[in-house]
């Protein structure tokens, strides 16, 4: 009962804009609104045939490694920073101002070190993806239990095992709520990575559509990175719930007490 | 130490259950006379310094724990035991003064020391279950699973918590939390235990199963035992010796042997006479010690 409840909210709102849609397209003869079923059609003409290996599968592939860097190197430096006093006080000031730039304008200059390539675009995709994680990360390990610390230090906790049992778990809660931020900002770079001097990618095939007046097929490409985040964040979700269960739980008990 | 040591009577309460109204005759950070002093503390002196000013928090304080001795910490609320405590286990330097541990000075947390804090629900890992807590101590020594599996149920059964080994530590109730960090301070094995007002936060009733609990391990373990508390019943109750604590900046008020039968029960030992004598003789000392009487102060008069 509860899990069609569910199902139910999820859909009632996408069925019931569709319906206006559609409503309001009947009849129209505009070249830039296609209507639901013409944009349904093209969205498989379009996006199942080659399309598909060409532009769809380099941008996802792209998409994960800079989200898997993301996450490794704002969890790696952020528990390294969080855990020295002197390096979080030297680092802090320097990282808030190479986080304040936005990373479509570093995009130019990274094309002229490093070229047009994949590497250009996994690079703009980490650099903008990496600040919510390092910085929760950094906040996570520097707001870490006292009395926990000391339980931990009472026992004789080797470096290793601090890292894995106290220290990673204790900050997870705000390295996942880094991570969910992350994910979408990455999705957004991924496209406008590929935009510039691209030949293939996502991003590149909207704008040549676009460009090329095949208007339904540019809104196919808009819903297909839509589809795409939906998907992400679903998969976030499952991951957060299998990772912080004892989170939850502990949270659940606490607003119940 | 001194000669002092070789008279085993208690140097403020007679045998004969006559007590004594403070007089020189208080020893200033005098120790009890010990068999084998495991733990000693030496002029132990903590001061904070802050942005407002110096705080002495511990002034001077001495005092040994012999091996296998269940002895109580007691003193009014801000008299300085945690920070005691801290500097005992080594998570906290002494100003002045020094900590040692089978003659040998502790400068950070030693081995053969387990401490239980007063707050379980922040010294248990939320995101281990009651097995895992028990045994994260031992897999961090490096003893093998199988033997690990054996002394976890071992430390579980002890407490009497075999039935929740799968639970998280939040699931369970107060009392039951604080079970689970004192198995895995058994588990590990230490010769000297610390407790930190351990049952401060828990209710009544099962404050006095746990006070049982930690006596039956002490005497199965043969483990010596340092039991802070502020609960002037609790540590008459549980403690052959109650050192009580002058209010801040601390030194020892007085050091009471406590010659209760070693068989204690919650309803016959509190009932008892020599209880009743005790516990007043306690609590008039902290009650002396709230309103500022120092030790040092009655040696100065007697000696005048």
């Amino acid at each position: 009962m509860t899990y069609i409840r569910t199902f139910l909210n999820i859909i009632a709102l996408p069925l019931i804009l569709l319906a206006i849609w559609f409503v309001s397209t009947l009849g129209e003869t505009s070249f830039f609104v296609p209507t639901p079923q013409a944009l349904v059609e093209t969205f498989f003409e379009t996006w199942t045939s080659e399309r598909f290996v060409s532009d769809v599968f380099p941008s996802l592939g792209r998409l994960m490694i800079g989200i898997v860097l993301s996450i490794l190197i704002g969890i790696g430096a952020g528990l390294l920073i969080g855990s020295f006093r002197w390096l979080r006080a030297l680092l802090e000031p320097t990282l808030e101002f190479f986080r304040a730039i936005p990373p479509p304008v570093l995009i130019p200059v990274i094309m002229l070190l490093i070229g047009i390539g994949d590497e250009m675009k996994v690079s703009v995709i980490v650099l903008g993806a990496v600040w919510p994680i390092l910085l929760n990360t950094i906040e996570g390990v520097r707001s870490m239990d006292e009395v926990l610390a000391d339980t931990s230090r009472t026992y004789g906790m080797n470096k290793i095992n601090s890292v894995r049992y106290l220290i990673l778990p204790s900050a997870m809660p705000q390295i996942m709520a880094g991570i969910r931020q992350s994910l979408s900002i990455a999705l957004i770079l991924m496209v406008i990575s590929e935009m510039f001097a691209s030949t293939e990618g996502l991003g590149f095939a909207i704008v040549q559509f676009q460009r090329s007046f095949a208007i339904p097929e540019m809104w196919s490409g808009i819903v297909l990175l839509g589809l795409i985040g939906v998907i992400l964040s679903f998969i976030f979700q499952l991951a957060e719930r299998w990772i912080l269960g004892w989170y939850h739980g502990l949270r659940e008990i606490e607003q119940a007490a | 130490m001194t000669s002092e040591h070789s008279q085993p009577t208690n140097p403020v309460i007679s045998q004969s259950g006559v007590q004594d109204t403070p007089d020189g005759r208080i020893p200033v950070g005098k120790t009890m006379p010990g068999e084998e002093p495991m733990l000693s503390v030496q002029n132990l002196k903590k001061v904070y310094h802050t942005d407002g000013g110096d705080i002495e928090a511990v002034r001077n304080l001495t005092f040994d724990l012999p091996k296998g001795q269940l002895a109580c910490l007691v003193g009014p609320s801000g008299s300085g035991k945690t920070t005691l405590l801290k500097c005992i286990s080594g998570l906290m330097a002494p100003t002045e003064g020094e900590v040692t541990l089978h003659g040998e000075k502790v400068t950070g947390p030693p081995k053969s020391m387990a401490v239980v804090f007063q707050e379980y629900g922040r010294s248990l890992f939320p995101w281990l279950r009651v097995a895992e807590n028990v045994e994260l101590p031992l897999k961090n020594q490096g003893m093998d699973k199988t033997a690990r599996r054996e002394v976890v149920a071992e430390a579980l059964e002890a407490v009497g918590l075999s039935h929740v080994p799968k639970s998280y530590p939040w699931q369970l109730s107060g009392g039951m939390q604080q079970r689970v960090a004192i198995a895995r301070a058994v588990a590990y094995k230490p010769e000297v235990l610390l407790m930190d007002e351990p049952f401060a936060a828990v209710d009544a009733q099962t404050r006095a199963d746990l006070e049982d609990l930690v006596r039956g391990i002490w005497k199965k373990l043969g483990v010596s035992v340092l039991f802070v508390t502020h609960d002037i019943d609790e540590s008459v109750y549980l403690g052959e010796r109650v050192i009580i604590l002058s209010s801040s900046p601390t030194v020892i008020q007085e050091d009471v042997l406590v010659d209760l039968p070693a068989e204690r029960d919650q309803l016959e030992t509190r009932s008892s006479q020599r209880f009743a004598e005790l516990r007043h003789h306690v609590y008039e000392q902290i009650q002396l010690a709230k309103k500022g009487f120092r030790p040092e102060d009655a040696v100065a008069n007697a000696n005048a």
